[in-house]
């Protein structure tokens, strides 16, 4: 019995001495979402591993939590339950709301400690990126992974009817022209569209501020959170503009489509153009079997374009190892090496400039012509609308997008009725804010 | 009353195949080697090559050994304790004469019509508060208590004649062991028949435990389900998602299939009663 | 005379009494439901109700009022979902109880070929509504999904069937009938199986045709029946809100959002938990009346048997 319970004692013993170390390391959550394809989560599960085996004395469970309206429901539910993931990838027009609401931490402090002036720690990301990244002066939101909507084209069709893919569209009058011809009808059915875009939450909203920004509109108010500008004329002739693609020039369909129906449209030539995300551009490039080009998205008024991606937050309420081991983790995500494989790997430009300037890089924007467009783009980018109740202010808008996608109402009624509720979304905050003055 | 038949069966049997078809792409599509941008993903014909790739993809790529663990613990943690609520609260209600048994009744019987999911903000706040969240717990704490498992009980307990209760207690057995001992055993089948519904409805649950859960580590099938065909869809990747869904479904429709009459006769021997 | 009654069961009440008091016995008993039942039911509706009353915007001071409910009844989303989910009540609960009483009625009888037919019709209850859902977003996939497939072979164009507000809730409503319909037929099938052979046979012998028979015998004893899968229907009908979760999210325009998604919206997304509080308030009173509606149907239904 002794030499039994010794032995047990001693195995005891080996067993803590080996989980010890692993006890000892900080163990922090990390949400994340992948809002374009499967395997994207993969990888970035990999990633992660990656991260570990290098950081011993941290490790870190990486939670796929679905898409970027997804991943925000289930990071505000654990802030409320009390248990905030130490570092969550929110889609990054979330940020300014996170930072509304109190429940993301300033990260000044952080990049200071690190012997750095958070100023000059922004220099490192490109200047579209900036302005979601920060609020009222200090930074929140790291850049994680960006993108801005392209203009995918099917080069054989162009050329089938007369166009040359060399020079895709550049204005909406080009557009329409371009999509008039490529659409093909046989009798009543349309055997391919000239156009699609995808049309489901979160999309629609971020297409339409495109489409918004290039017909010269604001679109929202970035300086503060209270105020959009849906009932403009710039909002409403875009909203028309969709609206005369799917009805007047009938080259684009009616109804919603996700972005499947869209891939899948244009993977198999029933589409010969599409606006996607260049977060999809490694997806299109392993699945688009037929020759295809990007081009920026046209414009109207002037060429300007939304950033999309997402931003790296760390959530208030984590105790300042977890702090810190975020904060690691963060950094190490956009080191120019892992932001320039991520954005390899996704399509998704990488946030960090010096990520370009690796050799690997530069050689795979050399091979890849579709990735330096979405880099060039760049140049005419701008921040991503964000508000107070970001979601259903956006929602409001694309309700009515919907709608007119669906020949249910006309521009300036669906814009008008637009604004209306998104005025009392906003309205809490509007009292608390512009209209709260001294008495 | 032969002359007719004919037609009503040839509609029935239309009707079935109906029924069966996305189950039968299913199979076919969970089979058939994954081809991008392939046009005839939608073909239910069962033609060309086998494979059995998407099965073993998504067995690697989702995380099904961990999601069905959790289900299984949910919804056998769930019954354990249910059998030990319902059995004692349905004796009581088919036993005992007690002022207000009625009142109480019915506020048992209430909780029929507010499933747990209806109430989903207050009580996420509830296990929240109790320290729940995020755990296989939390999933089960609301259900514990079932008034149907209640409502059934009594039923049960009813039919049965006093006699056997009272010989034992006459012998002198406690009232609880007078129920465990010769009670539960004679109501054995309604019992078995609950537990068949139980876990049935627990095993398909979505809503709450998505809302409770967000560690992957404490997912179970059908959240996991609905992430992974969620990532396998925005690649189009049907056969892959087709394979996820049968390994889904896969144990339910075995044990449906092998133990067929057991399982009908407790659906419905649980609605009749 | 207290032993007229049967000597074993007076002695046993004798015995019974001498120990504690039925009410302290029951109380025992009924504890572990009640605390469950306490923590999960009644006092969530209370704390909703009181949330509910609970008036804090943004950046003020949280006060009592009916501000929310106010709120609540001017939300054209409100409205929106209240009357989708009285619309796919109705689309459900009606064709997926016809078409189970109906293929109950073909099945009845014992036979292979009918225990085939009612095990296929059976077997959608048996996968979750997201795996369903999951099938179904292929099946409806606009253009290359199942159904447009097989219907251009018809010569009938592609539909984007959740993609348009017309469709789309039409389209929930099917896969939910597809789903339950089997459920609902074996409750039919074992009221069925309830009713004496005999009256069949004596109405026959009185000449009674098959419909009449059927609207005579048939429908008035299967009512309890008839009462229970209702209620239950109903019940599936506001509760079953997973394939609106991940195919359409309330969308396209709102066309498929539902009253207990418009909870989950208000609490999850827009964090309006006071909105959320009086909707769930205002949704359990009316699953509550609704209920009790039917259960007097249900009551009646029984009385009339016995």
């Amino acid at each position: 019995m002794r030499i039994l319970r010794a032995a047990a004692a001693a195995l005891g013993l080996l067993a803590g001495a080996a989980i010890a170390p692993a006890l000892a390391a900080t163990d922090i959550d990390f949400f994340f979402p992948v809002p374009v394809q499967g395997k994207l989560a993969n990888e970035m599960q990999a990633l992660v591993e990656r991260f570990n085996k290098e950081n011993p004395d941290i490790r870190v469970t990486a939670v796929y939590t679905g898409s970027y309206d997804d991943t925000n429901v289930k990071t505000r539910a654990a802030i409320q339950a009390g248990r905030p993931p130490a570092a969550s990838m929110q889609s990054a027009n979330f940020v300014r709301e996170y930072v509304i609401t109190g429940d993301a931490m300033p990260l000044d402090d952080l990049i200071r400690k690190d012997g750095a002036a958070p100023a000059d720690y922004m220099q490192r990301f490109w200047p579209a990126l900036r302005v979601n990244a920060m609020e009222g002066g200090r930074v929140y939101g790291i850049p994680f992974h960006n993108s801005t909507p392209l203009l995918y084209i099917n080069e054989a069709a162009f050329k089938e009817v007369g166009l040359d893919p060399a020079k895709p569209p550049s204005t909406w009058a080009e557009w329409v022209e371009a999509a008039k011809k490529l659409t093909r009808r046989d009798g009543t059915n349309t055997t391919r569209w000239g156009l699609m875009l995808p049309a489901t939450y979160d999309y629609l909203g971020w297409i339409t501020s495109g489409l918004v920004m290039s017909n010269g509109g604001a679109y929202y108010n970035e300086y503060w959170g209270g105020e959009v500008f849906y009932n403009t004329a710039s909002t409403i002739g875009a909203v028309q503009f969709l609206d005369d693609l799917v009805h007047k020039h009938k080259v684009m369909p009616s109804g919603v489509n996700d972005a499947n129906a869209v891939t899948n449209a244009f993977f198999s030539g029933r589409s010969a153009m599409m606006v996607l995300s260049t977060g999809s551009l490694s997806f299109v490039r392993d699945n688009m079997k037929l020759p295809y080009r990007t081009a920026f998205l046209p414009f109207n008024i002037a060429a300007a374009v939304p950033i999309g991606g997402a931003s790296l937050i760390i959530p208030k309420g984590n105790s300042p190892e977890r702090v810190a081991a975020a904060w690691k983790l963060i950094n190490w995500f956009v080191s120019p090496e892992i932001a320039g494989h991520w954005s390899r790997f996704t399509g998704y430009f990488a946030p960090r400039i010096a990520a370009y300037d690796l050799p690997e890089m530069k050689a795979f924007m050399a091979s890849q012509p579709d990735a330096k467009v979405a880099l060039d783009q760049l140049a005419y980018a701008r921040s991503w609308f964000a508000t107070y109740n970001t979601v259903a202010v956006r929602k409001a808008l694309e309700d009515q997008v919907q709608a007119v996608l669906n020949g249910k109402i006309k521009a300036p009624e669906a814009m008008a009725l637009a604004q209306r509720n998104a005025d009392a979304l906003l309205k809490p905050y509007v009292d608390q804010g512009a209209l709260k003055l001294p008495q | 009353m032969k002359a007719n038949r004919a037609p009503v069966r040839l509609l029935v049997c239309a009707a079935a195949l109906l029924w069966l078809v996305p189950f039968a792409w299913m199979a076919v599509a969970a089979l058939r080697p994954q081809v991008a941008g392939a046009l005839d993903a939608a073909s239910l014909l069962p033609t060309g090559p086998f494979t059995l790739a998407n099965f073993a993809e998504a067995w690697r790529s989702g995380r099904f050994p961990v999601w069905y663990l959790n289900s299984v613990i949910v919804c056998g943690g769930i019954l354990a304790i249910q059998c030990v609520t319902v059995s004692l609260a349905g004796y009581a209600f088919a036993r005992l004469r007690f002022p207000g048994s009625n009142w109480v009744f019915t506020a048992f019987l209430l909780q029929l019509l507010l499933p747990p999911v209806v109430l989903i903000v207050p009580n996420l706040e509830m296990i929240t508060r109790l320290g729940l969240y995020d755990s296989l717990g939390g999933i089960m704490a609301p259900y514990c208590a079932s008034a149907f498992g209640v409502f059934l009980m009594r039923q049960t307990f009813r039919s049965i004649p006093r006699d056997f209760e009272d010989a034992a207690q006459v012998d002198g057995a406690t009232r609880l062991q007078a129920i465990r001992h010769v009670l539960l055993p004679l109501a054995a089948p309604g019992l078995a028949a609950f537990a068949i519904v139980s876990v049935t409805a627990h095993w398909n649950e979505f809503l709450w435990p998505l809302m409770v859960v967000s560690s992957p580590r404490n997912q179970v099938l059908t959240v996991g389900l609905a992430s992974f065909t969620a990532s396998a869809e925005s690649g189009a990747d049907w056969g892959l998602m087709a394979a996820g869904t049968m390994l889904v479904a896969g144990p339910l429709l075995l044990g449906f299939l092998a133990f067929q009459r057991r399982f009908v006769s407790s659906l419905v021997f649980t609605g009749l009663k | 005379m207290p032993f007229d009654q049967g000597g074993l069961q007076d002695v046993c009440r004798a015995v019974r009494q001498r120990r504690s008091p039925a009410w302290a016995v029951a109380a025992a008993l009924l504890a572990p439901s009640a605390v469950f039942l306490a923590a999960f039911t009644y006092w969530p509706i209370l704390s909703a109700t009181l949330r509910a009353l609970t008036e804090q915007r943004f950046g003020q001071a949280p006060s009592w009022g009916l501000g929310n409910f106010t709120r609540l009844f001017a939300d054209d989303r409100f409205a929106t979902a209240v009357g989708n989910s009285a619309l796919y009540a109705l689309g459900t609960i009606g064709p997926s109880l016809l078409l189970a009483l109906a293929f109950a009625l073909a099945l009845r009888e014992s036979g292979r070929l009918n225990a085939l037919l009612r095990t296929m019709l059976v077997l959608p209850l048996l996968i979750p509504l997201v795996a369903a859902a999951a099938l179904f977003t292929f099946i409806l996939l606009p253009g290359g999904g199942l159904l447009d497939w097989h219907l251009a072979k018809l010569g009938i164009g592609a539909s984007n069937w959740l993609g348009s507000p017309d469709t789309a809730l039409g389209a929930i409503i099917a896969i939910t009938i597809w789903k339950n319909t089997g459920y609902y037929m074996l409750f039919f099938l074992a009221g069925l199986a309830g009713i004496p052979e005999e009256y069949h046979e004596a109405a026959k012998l009185d000449g009674a045709g098959p419909f009449t028979r059927l609207r005579r015998i048939t429908l008035p004893l299967l009512g309890p029946t008839l009462g229970f899968v209702f209620i239950i229907a109903l019940l599936n009908a506001l509760t079953q809100v997973d394939h609106v979760v991940t195919m359409t999210r309330g969308g396209p325009s709102d066309s498929t959002n539902m009253i207990l998604y418009y909870i989950y919206q208000q609490s999850e997304q827009n964090m309006d938990h006071g909105l959320a509080a009086a909707a769930t308030v205002v949704s359990v009173a009316g699953l509550l009346a609704l209920a009790m509606l039917a259960l007097r149907t249900l009551e009646r239904g029984i009385h009339y048997e016995s």
